[in-house]
This record gives structure tokens, sequence and C-alpha cells, in this order.
């Protein structure tokens, strides 16, 4: 078969309904647009509940009961803005990924590293969520000594099980992000 | 957008098993394409940058959903995913659907009439190596002649 007649055959004749396309389209942007909105609006609540948790924070490290109390607010005020830092970083990765217009090669290319710093992002989440945890455990700590031993042991029992998990889920996900780098990586080698 | 649902739909067919992958693909190749337009400058024609943009759709998708893909095309063995009843395309199709993503993005650009010139444009890959590859790529094709 010569190449025509190759491409001849791939091509068909598949007449395209416009009526039924457009309506499929409309369809589709309907729903993007409504993911958007309700998207804005989680991100909104985000942002007013940090707002409102900040502050909170803030004001527990400047006038909490002892010194140990205010260095663990202080150190959840520090760690929330990191954790919210990373995940700013992480959703803006994320836009960036998106396919674009830009050649095949590149595309991939670009994928991969951002993929690479997300894996390690994901990979580090216990180190830097630890400012969040540590102050936890401060408060636990206070907790213990001046109020109740159970309460104190239960709060700090939760916490370094939050922080497992932490390690844990982060671990898991940057392992799954490292498996798709590598498929990337793969499907570049083979592009090239 | 209209103008290009033929091809588009031809290269879901060739990277999506089933049809609601192919029609899952569809849609995010048109809200890629939707999410692109404000930047496009007219620096290439609307052809290759619509081809770019659907390429690297598919190739994403693809290497984020493999082994979904991988159990529905097994499911699918012997179905052509077009839709199509035309023997000489269904076995086009089956030896397009085989290829690894590398060689089956290059067969697509050429068989949808692409120069090497434009399809190094759209893949990154310089002409003379596409020359070669499509050369090895249209002696793996030849079979397709023989069994219809």
């Amino acid at each position: 078969m010569n190449d025509d007649a190759l491409r001849a055959a791939w091509i068909g004749a598949q007449p395209t309904n416009k009526e039924a396309l457009m309506t499929a389209m409309n369809a589709v942007l309907d729903e993007y647009h409504s993911a958007r909105a309700k998207d804005r609006w989680v991100h909104l609540s985000a942002v007013i509940a940090v707002a409102l948790l900040c502050p909170a924070l803030l004001w527990c490290a400047a006038y909490g009961k002892t010194p140990l109390v205010r260095e663990g607010y202080a150190l959840m005020a520090v760690g929330t803005a990191v954790m919210l830092f990373g995940e700013w970083m992480h959703r803006s990765w994320s836009r960036q990924a998106l396919p674009g217009a830009a050649d095949a090669r590149s595309h991939l290319q670009k994928t991969g590293f951002l993929l690479a710093r997300q894996a390690a992002l994901f990979r580090t989440a216990p180190l830097w969520c630890a400012p969040v945890f540590i102050g936890g455990v401060l408060i636990a700590m206070w907790l213990y000594r001046e109020r109740s031993h159970t309460g104190g042991f239960l709060l700090g029992v939760s916490i370094a099980t939050g922080w497992l998990m932490t390690a844990v889920v982060g671990a898991s996900k940057g392992k799954q992000l490292d498996t798709l780098r590598s498929r990337m990586e793969h499907l570049l080698n083979d592009l090239s | 957008m209209d103008a290009y649902a033929g091809p588009i739909r031809r290269l879901c067919g060739a990277y999506a098993g089933s049809t609601a992958d192919r029609e899952d693909l569809f849609q995010d190749i048109f809200l890629a394409v939707w999410r692109a337009l404000p930047a496009f400058r007219g620096d290439s024609s609307a052809r290759t940058w619509l081809y770019r943009i659907a390429h690297n759709v598919a190739l994403t998708w693809q290497t984020r959903d493999r082994r979904r893909r991988t159990r529905e095309t097994a499911m699918n063995d012997g179905i052509d995913p077009s839709g199509c009843t035309d023997l000489r395309r269904l076995a086009l199709n089956q030896a397009v659907a085989a290829m690894n993503p590398a060689d089956r993005t290059l067969t697509l650009l050429w068989l949808e009439g692409l120069s090497a010139a434009e399809i190094e444009d759209v893949t990154g890959v310089k002409a003379a190596t596409i020359a070669v590859r499509l050369s090895r790529i249209r002696k793996q094709l030849s079979p397709v002649e023989v069994t219809t």
C-alpha cells in the first residue's frame, strides 16, 4: 500500500455531526466552569480558615499561659505558614504541568522535572510539617504536666500518629509520582 | 475545533481502548485547547498548534492511565476503536494501536498528512530522525495491505 492509500484508509469518510459536536463541547465547558467555580469556593474557604487560624495561633503564642505553651503555638503558626507555602508550590507546579502548546519533547521534559519536584515535596512532608507537630507535642507536654496525664498522653499519641501518617502518605505519593516520572522519561527516550 | 474534530477523534481512537476513554480523552483535549486559546499568537499554523496540544494531552493521559488502558485494550481486542467497518482501516488502526507511544505519535501525524517539518514542530524530534523512523514504520505497516 502506498503512502496516499494508507492515509486515505486512515482518514476514511467520517461525517462529523456539527450540532452534536457543539452540544458536547458546550456541555464540557459548562462542566469545566462549574468545577472551576467550586474550586474557587474551596480555595476561598481555605484562605478564610487560614486567615482566622493564623492570628489565633499568633495570639496564643503571644499570650499563652507558660513559655512552653507559647513556644508550642508559635511553632504551630510557623508550621501552618510553611504548609501553606508547600500547598501553593504544589498547585503552581500542577498548573505548570498541564499540557499546553509546547512541542511534545519539551512538554515531557518539563512535566518530568515538575513531577520530580512534587515527589521530593511529598517525600519531605514530615520535615516541613514538623513545626506543627513539634508545637503540638509541646502543648501535649504542658497538658500532661499541668492538667491531665491522660489528656496529655492522648494528645501526644494523636500527634505522633498524625506525623507518622504524614510520612507514610508522603512516601507513598512520592513513589507514585516517581513512577509517573519514570514513565515520562521512558517515553521521552523513545521519542528522542 | 470543528474542522479538526475528525483528526482528534482518530487520535483518541488510537490512544484509548474503550468508548468512555475516547470521550474522556476528547474532552481533555478540548479543554486543553480552550485553556491555551488566549495564548495563541499565530507564530505557528493553527493546525500544528492544535496537534501539539492534542498529542501532549494524549501522551500525558496515556502515562497516567496506563493500567486502565492496558486492561481495556485487552478487553476490546478485535474491536475497532473508531467504530468503522472498513477492514483495511481496522487493520491499520490495530497496527497503530500496537505501536509504542513515540512511534504512534509520529505515525498519527504522518497519516494525517503532516510534513516532516510540521511533525518536527509538533514533536520536537529532528526532521532527519523523523524521516528515518517513518521509513521503518512504513515497512512495519506494509503487511496491513497483505492481510486485507
